[in-house]
This record gives C-alpha cells, structure tokens and sequence, in this order.
C-alpha cells in the first residue's frame, strides 16, 4: 500500500468513539485484502448510508455472488440495531406471534419443526439462524468466491429477514422510524433485493418508504 | 561308555581270535566273545546297534543344545529388552531432575522475590543466584544447600527403587553393551552360531561332570550360582581359545578332558581382565557388585550379568563378597545423581532449558469460531467451563460452548456455533471482562459508551430458546465516550474509557461507581487505552494513549506512580504472583515494568507491528501476545524468549488480532481476529 505508512486504518484503544473508523477512504482496487467487498461496503456506507446508489454500485470485475453475499451479511449485521431496540418493547405477551399483516403468520425455521414463535423470538432465531448460515464453513467457506449453490441460500435468508422488517413497521412504528432514519437500512435492504431481484416484488409488501413523504399509515393489503 | 568298552572289546578280540571255536553259544553269551570270534568280527547287527546308539545320543544332545540355544536366545532377548528399558528409565529420571531443578530455581525466584521485595529483574531467573548466595550472608548459603539436600531427599524416596534399577541398568548395560560388543560379537561373526552354541553348550556339560567327577564344589549340585559362573567362564575362555580349536564333533572325547582344566585356568584370567574393566569403567559400582551378584542368584534370568558381576566381585574382593554393599549403596545410587546435578550447576539451566523445548506443548488451532458479522474485538474464557464469550464490532457478544462442536468439513479443526448472541449494545462491543467462578457474570464495554452486566446462560442453553430478558443486568452508563478496557477482580470492575477517566465499580450495587480515576496532572487528560487490576485489586495500573502508565491506589484513588515511554500502549496486564506490569506498544514493544520501583525490568521487540493484545497464564509463566501483523506469539516469561509463534488471522483495513486470551483453568488460548473469527488452540 502506497499511503500505508501515512495512514494505518485502525481503531486504537482508547480513540474516541467519533474517531471511531474515521479515516480516509481506500480506493477499493488498493484493497488486498480478503475483506475487500466488506471494507468496501461498509466504507460506502458510513460515508453516506442514504446514498443507496453509491453503496450498492458493484465495483467492476467483482463477483456478484460475493457482492450480495456480503450486502446480505451487512444488512444481517445491522439488523442487530433493530432488534435491539425491539427487545425493548415486542414483547411476548404482545406479539405473540410474528405477523405482518393480519393475515399472515410466519413460522420459525430455526426450530426442527418450525413452529409459532413470539415475535421477538422469531427475530432472533431468524438473525441467529442468518449468522449461522452466513458464516457457515459449508456453505460460505470462503468471502472471495462463493458456490452458485450457495448464492441460491441467499434469497431464503432475504425472505425471512425482510419480515423483520415488515413487523417492526406494522407493530413498532416508533421503532422502525428512528431505526430507519438512522440507518436508512430498509430502504436499501428493499432496493438492494429489488435491484437483484432476490425477493418477488409481490413479498414486498412494505409500501415504499419515502423520506419525503412519509406514510403515517399502514397500507392493509396483502398479496394473497 | 559304550564305545570304549567296544574299543577295549576289539582289542581284546585280537587275543582270542587265536582260539578255536566257541562259536554261536559264546557269541550268545558275551557279544564280546562273539566279535573277536571272527577276527575282526563285528556282526551286522551290533555294528547297527552301535550306530543307532550313537544316532540317538547325538540326537538327544542335539535336541538339548536346541533347547539351550533357544534358552539363550531368549536371554539376550530379555536383557536387552531390559536394557532399553532402564535407559528409558534412566531418561526419565534425569528429566525429573530437571523439572526438580526448574522447580527450585522458582522457588528461589519466589523466596528472593519475598525476601527483597523487588527482585526479579533477575525476571530472567535464569542464570540463577550464583551471585546472590554470596552476597548475602551465609545464612541464605546453608538455605541453598538445605534445599539441595530437600530435593536429595525427594528423589531419593521418589527414586528409590529407580536409582536400584538405574544401576543395575548401567551395569547391564556395560556387561552387555562393552564386553558382549567386544567379545561375544566378534565371534559371532567369526563363527557359525550353531558351532558356537555347540561348544558353549559342551562347555556347560563338561563344566558339570567335571564337578561331579572331581567333586571340587561340595556336594556337586549342579546349582544356579555354579552352572551360570561355569557357563559365563565357558563362554569367556572358550572364546578366546576357540580359534585355536579346529576339532571337529568326533573329539569331544578329548574335549571333554582337555576343556576343564583349560577353562578353569583361564577363567581365572579372564576374570581378572573382566573384573577390572567393569571396576574401571562402573568405579562406583564395586560395593553394588555383591549385592549385584546377589541379585543375579535372586533373578536366573539375569544369570549372565548376575553372575559376571560376582566373579567380578569374587576376583576384587576376593572370597569376602560379603554384605559390604547394603549400608553404601544409597549414598552410592546418591552419589551419582548427586554428581548430575553438581555438574549440572554451570551449563545445567542452558540443559534444562533445552531440555524443556523438547518437552514443551505446542499449541494447535483446534475450533474456529465463526458467526460474527464484522471483527471480534475481545474474547474472555469462562472461569471454570470449556466456554467463552467474544465481543464484536457486530454490536453482539456470543457464547460459545467448545464442547459442543459441529464437525467441520475440513478435518483440521471444529466449527462451534455460538450458543447465545447477546444483544444490547447500540456500537461495537469493544472490551470484555469475565465475572468471578460462579457468579456466571460477565461484562462488557461498547463504542456506545455504556457498561453492561451479563447474566451468563446455562452452557447447556439452546441457541434458538426464547428471548430470556434476565439476560441483560445492570448497564453503567456513567462513561461519556467509548470504553476501551475492562478488568474485573474480587468481584470490582475497572474500566478505561475514552473520556480520559478509568472507573472503579461494584457492578450490582445500587450506586456502582466506587471510584472515578483521572491522572490530575495532566491539563487536558490524555485517553487511557486499557487498565487492569493489580496487587489483589488494591492498586489500577492504566495504559494512556501517550504511552504513560499510572498506577492508581484504589484507597485514595491517588495514583501512586508514574512511568512514561514515547509509544501510545495499547494494553495492560498485570502479573498474577509477581509485582510485574506487562504493556504492549504500538512500536512493536513489550515493556515489562516494576510495579514498586517504576523501572522497566526489560523491554523487547515483539512483533513485526503494533502488539494488541496481551494475556499471562494464570501461572505466570508465559505471555501470549497479538499483534497486527496477524501473528499470535507466546512468550516465556522466564527467559523472554518466543517459543512459538502462530500466525492466525487475516488482515481488515490494517487491522488483525485484537486480541488473546488464556484459560484460567483449562489448557486453551484463544486469539480474536479483525475478520470476524476467533479461534482456540489447544
């Protein structure tokens, strides 16, 4: 690395949590590293998480198998906020159940035989299960190239993740708005299976969400 | 005995051969008459009844020499199966010696530690107090040799019966390893082995109807003691004068008369050389060598050694091989381990330490731990269980059960599966500290600036159980800025944050923060990086950015010394026994520091790049380092030198290890990497 003497990108202890990653951004062909696509994405992102353009243009001659599998291992990541933040409030006794809409229940996956978990529960097995499967030797022995068989797992992950998304926004409102606000997460996790088509425009089922204009309330329909 | 009287017969036969007649009656009679009859009259059958005899005695010996050959063998085989066995022994032993050595150079690490309080910046034990026992009074002279004597002691009961066999071993070995190479394998090769066995065994015989013949052993039994010292005095002489010998089998009548008074006579000689050459060469063994020759009539199986060792002794000490050994054999068997350890005295420690390496484990990665999203700032072991927890940029902690494994598809290590994701902090999760045993606590710090207390789950738990809110425990959020570094002991906790203040806190109590730690001096305080417990939790040592180390005293809250270096320090450790603070630098260092004086007891290059990450063994006897240059490095302490070095992570940014941990209990490390991976070694 030509600037590596000048610049060491690194958190030293006792840095200040403003400092914290604050440091020139890497030319993403200067990237040696195995890690390349994450340092790549999350340096997009912190340098504009609502540039949902910047942060999902695929550098050139990257394989696309690893851009989503590591976009899905970013959004999995963050998604880590938004359940912290539900902890607080979806409850089991509320939310016994996940739903979106009234008129689905989504059964957890993460059990031998999927059964109806809490809502809460549901998140954190799906996150759990997600981290599993994301970091699994099987499957995703490696973060520079991937399996056309694994990337097919991507989607199953993206469908189950997006219900997170989907209950905040149906049930904790509050939540999912500051949450959003934040980290614009949604908003990119919508654009980025879209732009991938990963997902069936019909699960969607989020209206869509817009900075401008947001949608004060929840649009009943469903797509069954 | 049948055929000289056949001889005898034919000769006569010549005599009566003159007379007439008496034919077939007399023939009847006496076979003798009947073979002269005819002048020179052997009758077909007495010719084939004289060579059947003769068959059947050849036979029968043949088969005997077979069973005694076959005897033999195995007595080789034996002894040096015994052989190898007592080197082994042998090795053994001295090892133990060593370590009885090490040990006691701790030990005297320890006592000069107490006595001056100071001490051990001769940290490097190593080339141990030959100066401090003379400088000191005598008093701490006679302390030295009473331990020597202590260990004298200990190896004596623990090595008893060890340094009984260690001697017997030396001495089979050299009657085995010199005279046997010497004598009997030159023959061997010169010589046919069933020749060889052949006459050993007429030897043997001969050697036994002498006796009875002569008489000359009173009542002439063929005993163990006597046959083995005919035999080995038959072996000895016969060797040498066997290639003088070119009879062949139809002389033994000659040999049977000759060969007696041949090994007899020699024997003596031969004895007498073999006497002395084991003398010289076993000087210490001469009063053993009764008692050896004992032990020979105890264990026939050792015959040749057994009995070799008392014509030796006979020849030496005449025929008053009495019970001189017993009383000396002790200070004998002492005397020459005594003499180990003396010599050992100038080069001993370069031997131990040698000889350690050889012994040391080596660690091996073993479980990778993958399920974190983004690098893995810390990791702390349980106190007691195969468990530990990582904490990561991911804002998640997880729990991890190494017992519990999923078996990889690669068959070098095992995957484990975290067995609980802790959920609560709104940053990465930065440092991490492990509750006391049993408490089943732990604690962790995040860039989000809080503190929170962990209820650890039941290492049984299963991931996909319901949320449990009980969890989570109390959160101290009295830090303003990122919390870098946490320590917890005696049931307090340290912490160190980038607010530029270190904390004291009784974690669960209503009002947790005992203590608030700020270097007064400074104007604008600098940030400290990381702070540790020290001296049973009354003192905080804590690590600055600037490269300063204070140590606090916890009563006060006053800090109590003040070091400073050029280079910003990344972590703090502080010795589990000794009065040592250990820092790691973002130069490359390791700095090893006095915790009473202030004065930097060593300070070496330890890695390629900026060391982050340190951990003692609860023993205090190695040092594990992380660096950035992806390298984990373990240390002992003793010597300061590296004894291995494993390189175990990949880079992020410029980012690798961030950080190392020990077992409290348990033989595992543990390394946590930038990539998101924390792997154990065992």
């Amino acid at each position: 690395m030509a600037d590596g003497v000048q610049v060491l990108r690194r958190n030293r202890p006792g840095s200040k949590a403003k400092d914290f990653c604050r440091w020139p951004d890497e030319p993403f062909e200067e990237m040696d590293s195995t890690l390349a696509v994450q340092q790549f994405i999350q340096q997009t992102i912190r340098r504009d998480p609502a540039n949902l353009e910047a942060i999902l243009k695929m550098p050139e001659a990257q394989d696309e198998g690893v851009w989503k599998y590591e976009h899905l291992r970013q959004f999995c990541m963050e998604l880590n906020g938004l359940a912290v933040r539900l902890q607080s409030e979806c409850k089991p006794e509320t939310c016994t159940q996940m739903t979106a809409t009234e008129q689905w229940i989504f059964l957890c996956a993460a059990h031998k035989t999927p059964k109806e978990c809490p809502a809460i529960d549901y998140t954190r097995h799906t996150l759990d299960g997600a981290a599993c499967l994301l970091n699994s030797n099987k499957y995703f022995p490696s973060r520079v190239s991937i399996k056309e068989s694994s990337v097919a797992k991507l989607g199953s992950v993206c469908r189950r993740v997006y219900r997170i998304f989907s209950h905040a926004y149906f049930h904790h409102r509050s939540i999912f708005d500051a949450f959003e606000k934040e980290t614009h997460l949604c908003k990119r996790f919508t654009y980025f299976v879209t732009k991938y088509s990963i997902i069936s425009k019909e699960i969607l089922i989020l209206p869509k969400l817009d900075d401008e204009t947001p949608i004060t309330q929840p649009v009943g329909e469903s797509e069954a | 005995m049948k055929i000289p009287t056949a001889m005898d017969d034919s000769s006569v036969s010549h005599h009566n051969g003159g007379q007439v007649g008496s034919q077939i009656g007399v023939s009847v009679n006496n076979k003798q008459n009947d073979e002269p009859s005819q002048s020179v009259q052997y009758s077909i059958p007495g010719i084939l009844h004289f060579i059947q005899h003769e068959w059947a005695r050849f036979e029968l010996e043949r088969s005997q020499w077979e069973v005694d050959r076959a005897e033999f063998e195995a007595r080789i085989a034996f002894l040096e199966g015994e052989r190898k066995g007592q080197e082994n022994l042998k090795n053994d032993l001295v090892r133990r010696i060593k370590m009885l050595e090490y040990a006691l150079k701790q030990e005297r690490a320890k006592f000069h530690k107490l006595k001056y309080g100071v001490e051990l910046q001769q940290g490097d034990v190593r080339p141990p107090p030959k100066e401090p026992p003379a400088e000191p009074e005598p008093a701490e002279r006679a302390q030295w040799k009473q331990g020597r004597q202590l260990i004298k002691q200990y190896l004596q009961e623990i090595g008893y019966t060890d340094t009984i066999l260690d001697v017997r071993s030396n001495r089979v070995r050299n009657l085995l390893g010199l005279n046997n190479e010497e004598q009997v394998e030159d023959p061997y090769r010169n010589y046919d082995k069933n020749e060889l066995y052949g006459l050993l065994q007429r030897e043997i015989r001969t050697g036994g109807k002498e006796q009875r013949k002569g008489g000359v052993p009173p009542g002439g039994v063929y005993n163990e003691e006597g046959l083995s010292v005919q035999e080995t005095a038959a072996v000895f002489a016969n060797f040498e004068f066997l290639a003088n010998q070119e009879m062949d089998m139809d002389e033994i009548d000659d040999l049977d008369a000759k060969q007696p008074h041949h090994a007899s006579g020699k024997q003596g000689e031969e004895v007498d050389h073999e006497a002395e050459e084991v003398l010289n060469e076993l000087n210490m063994l001469t009063e053993s060598e009764a008692d050896g020759g004992g032990q020979g009539d105890e264990y026939p199986v050792v015959k040749l050694s057994g009995s070799t060792a008392s014509q030796a002794s006979a020849v030496a000490a005449g025929a008053a091989a009495g019970g001189a050994g017993e009383a000396d054999e002790e200070p004998l068997a002492l005397g020459e381990l005594a003499q180990l350890t003396v010599s050992n005295e100038p080069e001993a420690y370069d031997v131990a330490s040698a000889n350690k390496e050889s012994f040391r484990k080596t660690w091996n990665a073993k479980y990778t731990l993958r399920s974190h999203f983004d690098g893995v700032r810390a990791l702390a072991f349980h106190p007691t269980e195969a468990a530990l927890v990582t904490a990561s940029e991911d804002h998640t902690l997880k729990l991890w059960n190494l017992q519990r494994t999923v078996p990889a598809k690669k068959s070098a290590g095992l995957d484990v599966e975290p067995l609980y994701t802790f959920r609560a902090h709104t940053a990465p999760v930065l440092c991490l500290a492990m509750g006391a045993p049993r408490s089943e606590e732990c604690f962790s710090g995040g860039l989000d600036g809080t503190i929170r207390v962990w209820n650890l789950p039941a290492p049984t738990a299963d991931p996909y159980d319901p949320y449990d809110p009980a969890v989570q425990g109390p959160v101290l959020r009295d830090h303003t800025d990122a919390v870098w570094s946490l320590a917890a002991s005696h049931g307090r906790l340290l912490s160190a944050s980038a607010d530029g203040t270190a904390r004291v806190w009784a974690p669960r109590a209503p009002r947790p923060l005992l203590a608030t730690l700020r270097d007064e001096q400074a104007a604008t305080p600098p940030a400290p990086a990381a702070a540790d417990f020290a001296d049973a939790a009354s003192r905080a040592a804590v690590v600055y950015r600037d490269g300063s180390l204070l140590l606090y005293d916890l009563e006060t809250g006053q800090a109590v010394l003040r070091v400073s270096c050029d280079s910003a320090a990344t972590r703090v450790r502080s010795h589990p026994t000794l009065p040592i603070l250990v820092t790691a630098h973002e130069d490359r260092h390791i700095r090893f520091w006095d915790a009473v004086s202030g004065r930097c007891a060593h300070a070496m290059v330890a890695h390629l790049d900026a060391v982050t990450g340190l951990a003692l063994d609860p023993n205090g006897l190695f040092l594990l380092s992380g660096s950035h240059d992806c390298s984990v490095r373990l240390w002992n302490l003793d010597t300061k030198t590296c004894v291995q070095e494993i390189t175990a992570h990949r880079k992020k940014f410029d980012e690798s290890i961030l950080d190392v941990a020990f077992h409290p209990l348990r033989p595992y490390i543990a390394s946590a990497g930038a990539d998101g991976l924390a792997k154990v070694f065992v």
